[in-house]
């Protein structure tokens, strides 16, 4: 969403990730608060900092060509990711919640986190669903990503609905930060190794289409998961290459898989699975 | 101290290399190549794998980088040519962490030659010949050597109607369309200079540290390209070798202030990177030509 009414990629985006599960990781460890009361600070917070950056950086660029806000963007996100390794250090931190017992669900083991990550998610689709379609505020969002001319046009404030756009994307980007931290680790990085998943999520889906974003972050986890498990020998053979019985992708190369899919992704179909073709 | 003020030179001279490739695809032609750090890694790992297990002569090692950089950029070109620029930056990113990754997976003749342990004792050109102390300054020799020749090349196809021909890209496929010109063929041709360019680089790079692994090619060293051509002025030849060698002062400054400043590491190291990326970002919002302006030619009026 981000992408398509500001009209360039953030590379900073994944960045208000990290800082929004930095801000709960400090502020449930450091002053004790209960995760369930942190999180939305550090989301609020989250929010403050994408809020901060749009009038630091980008309020100033914003009638510069796309390329030039993109290069801005990825030192931005370096400048973030610099500033969280410096207040917090390099070595991986765990929120203070301990170890549950998981759950068995249709065979599969789930722990309660991962369920409390999942709810979450449907809750915040289904609350941007809402908000996009049944608010004045999600029209005039929605009217900015189509024209911006047009929509200034017909009275609506575009840069008041700019900087709503930046709060409410970076507040979801802590969100997602916050559960990404709670499944797995905190550190510095972890913007930097999600980033190309999100732009894929965004691209696969169609820019500028919420739905297509879900969709494609769906695939995205799916493929990356599955591609390992698929057994490649009836591809090889038909291509007529030696093979053995059993050919997997090996598991050092799950990274690439996404990266792959993205590139094959913009050459054979930009517009994305939802999108319209822009330009 | 001038031991490091040679090291600093020879460095500056490999990364003004690639500063002057990504020059020739951005300050010249506009393309958005986040992915330039694997033209340095495929250029810096074709000929360590050449000379160390295959027994090539350096020279001819190094000349296969270039060669195999411009491969690589002409075959990432050729499906991508056509896409729009932000589109080309993203994917060019996800290729350069491809490659990444390969290598971060590939080992070389025995289990802990290459991926993750990286390579150790990369041979170094002419070593037996001359005597240590004087080393390097010889290989400073080298790589001005390098840079002088890549810096003509530059200025060669900047005069050449190709290169005119790209600086009318830069400013929008409609013009070289009109003029009968094949936009995607530019782009596949001028990603392969760039890619010969960044390969020499890294190929020079390989054997002046004698050791490279997979964590020297991350996205933040593409990074410090860009802040090279931004700082110093995109389009400008001279103007990207000043920012190469500014970035190289402050990526490197922190050997003395940390023996004068009693600041901690844990600061001082993100705190180099800190001020390089919002010196990027002040010379975008303030100065958005860089240093040293573009000269721009002008021609006679039309009569």
């Amino acid at each position: 969403m981000v992408y398509s009414v500001l009209r360039f990629p953030n590379f900073a985006h994944v960045e208000y990730a990290t800082v929004g599960a930095y801000f709960a990781f400090t502020l449930s460890a450091a002053l004790n608060l209960p995760l369930g009361l942190a999180a939305p600070v550090a989301v609020i917070g989250a929010a403050l900092v994408g809020l901060a950056t749009d009038w630091l950086v980008f309020r100033k660029l914003r009638e510069r060509s796309d390329i030039i806000l993109m290069i801005a963007s990825f030192a931005l996100a370096i400048a973030i990711r610099e500033f969280v390794l410096m207040f917090w250090g390099p070595s991986p931190r765990f929120y203070p919640v301990g170890f549950s017992k998981p759950l068995r669900v249709f065979g599969a083991l789930i722990s309660p986190v991962q369920i409390g990550i999942i709810v979450t998610a449907v809750v915040c689709m289904g609350g941007f669903h809402l908000l996009l379609n049944r608010t004045r505020l999600g029209v005039s969002m929605r009217a900015s990503a189509d024209n911006k001319l047009l929509s200034e046009a017909c009275g609506i404030p575009t840069d008041g609905v700019v900087r709503i756009i930046w709060l409410i994307g970076s507040g979801f980007a802590g969100l997602g930060g916050v559960l990404i931290a709670l499944d797995t680790q905190l550190q510095p990085f972890m913007g930097e190794a999600i980033i190309i998943p999100v732009f894929g999520a965004a691209i696969l889906g169609g820019i500028g289409s919420p739905y297509g974003a879900m969709l494609g972050a769906l695939l995205f986890g799916f493929a990356e998961n599955v591609g390992l498990t698929i057994n490649w020998t009836p591809l090889l053979q038909a291509f007529g290459l030696e093979a053995g019985a059993i050919t997997y992708i090996p598991a050092g190369y799950k990274e690439a898989i996404p990266f792959a899919l993205l590139i094959a992704m913009l050459i054979f179909r930009p517009q994305g699975i939802m999108g319209r073709r822009r330009r | 101290m001038i031991a490091f003020g040679i090291y600093l030179l020879t460095i500056t001279c490999i990364w003004g290399i690639l500063a002057i490739s990504l020059n020739l695809q951005y300050g010249l032609t506009g393309l958005v190549n986040l992915g330039q750090i694997a033209f340095f890694m495929i250029g810096g790992y074709t000929s360590v794998v050449l000379v160390m297990l295959a027994g090539w002569p350096i020279g001819l090692g190094m000349a296969a980088g270039a060669l195999a950089g411009a491969v690589f950029g002409m075959l990432l070109a050729l499906p991508t040519a056509r896409l729009q620029q932000d589109y080309w930056g993203i994917s060019t990113l996800a290729a350069a962490e491809i490659v990444r990754l390969v290598f971060l997976n590939q080992t070389f003749g025995s289990p802990y030659v290459g991926g993750s342990f990286g390579v150790t004792n990369i041979p170094r050109p002419l070593e037996q010949e001359i005597a240590p102390t004087a080393y390097p300054l010889f290989y400073l020799c080298l790589a001005a050597v390098c840079l002088v020749v890549c810096w003509a090349v530059a200025h060669w196809l900047m005069r050449l109607p190709f290169g005119r021909a790209l600086k009318a890209m830069r400013e929008g496929d409609e013009v070289p369309l009109a003029l009968g010109k094949n936009v995607s063929s530019l782009r596949i041709r001028v990603m392969g200079v760039g890619g010969a360019l960044g390969g020499l680089a890294g190929a020079l790079f390989a054997h002046f540290n004698a050791f490279i692994s997979p964590d020297y090619f991350l996205p933040l060293q593409t990074f410090m390209i860009w802040a090279m051509v931004i700082v110093g002025g995109a389009g400008n030849f001279a103007g990207v070798l000043v920012g190469a060698l500014l970035i190289e002062l402050i990526d490197s400054s922190t050997r003395f202030i940390s023996g004068a400043v009693p600041i901690s590491p844990q600061i001082l190291g993100p705190g180099r990177m800190i001020l390089i990326s919002v010196l990027v970002i002040l010379v975008l919002i303030y100065a958005p030509e860089g240093l040293l302006k573009e000269r721009r030619r002008r021609y006679p009026e039309p009569r």
